[in-house]
């Protein structure tokens, strides 16, 4: 994987992870989890996000905006953010080499 | 949510009964090979970073000598459950610094809206205070038995 890809990857489980405590902390605190470490994810989530080339970043802020989730998975050759077809051939040619978007929705795409 | 719905998410081969790592960060990576030798999962880094983020923001050994591993990463499409057991114990960073022996381990994807996996973990968590349930989830020959105990009510 691009290791741009991979950043952006890790930067959204993590978005996922702080969002995931800010709206279900008092369900999860009642199960006994505790969320100590919160303001530590936060930092860790600049320091992914700084590593991220500016173009990715701003990229990939505009399509969290605007869908909630920028990076989506690839699934039977589609696109799981707007079921476009993706070319096989963008695969193998291109994925490995650079950040690919999906041509009809933009979303950044992650081939799981 | 009941407990054999829960077990729809697990298999046999996302069974690991007997863990042979000393230590939390040996589990860890004990559970993620788990999980990708056992489904089509391939994105070993991405479960293990965010694995660690999870345990970074408090530790998940949060029944007694058991640990629920759990978060939403891209690298898995469907609710995936791994059970996991260590006869001789780790340091979880439980609260009440006893021994982690049980290890149910949760992903899900982040599509999973209606919080699918956070019902699932509810449901082991409810059934995990059970203290026969543990001793004999310690025993259990086998996957059928270890879910046979689990359903047992
Ligand atoms: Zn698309």
């Amino acid at each position: 994987m691009h290791p741009q890809l991979q950043l952006l990857v890790a930067l959204q489980d993590m978005e996922e992870m702080i969002r995931e405590v800010e709206e279900k902390g008092d369900e999860l605190e009642g199960m006994g989890f505790k969320h100590g470490g919160l303001e530590d994810l936060r930092k860790a989530r600049e320091d992914v996000a700084s590593q991220v080339d500016p173009r990715h970043m701003s990229w990939y802020r505009r399509l969290t905006g605007k869908f909630g989730h920028a990076v989506v998975p690839v699934v039977n050759n589609l696109c799981t953010g707007c079921f476009n077809n993706i070319p096989s051939s963008f695969v193998s040619k291109t994925n490995v080499n650079k950040v690919q978007k999906c041509e009809s929705c933009g979303r950044i795409l992650y081939w799981p | 949510m009941n407990i054999g719905e829960v077990l729809n998410h697990t298999s046999p081969a996302l069974f690991l009964p007997d863990l042979q790592a000393t230590d939390k960060q040996g589990i860890l990576t004990e559970l993620v090979e788990g999980l990708i030798s056992g489904t089509d999962i391939h994105n070993a880094d991405t479960i293990m970073a965010m694995l660690q983020s999870r345990e970074n923001l408090g530790s998940t050994a949060v029944g007694p000598g058991i640990a629920f591993p759990h978060g939403r990463t891209l690298a898995v499409q469907k609710l995936t459950i791994l059970m996991a057991r260590s006869a001789a114990g780790v340091d979880f960073d439980s609260e009440d610094g006893d021994p982690t022996h049980l290890f149910f381990v949760l992903i899900a994807p982040p599509q999973d809206r209606d919080h699918r996996y956070i019902k699932s973990l509810a449901a082991l968590i409810d059934r995990a205070q059970d203290a026969d349930l543990r001793t004999k989830l310690m025993e259990a020959e086998d996957y059928d038995a270890f879910c046979a105990a689990m359903r047992e009510e």
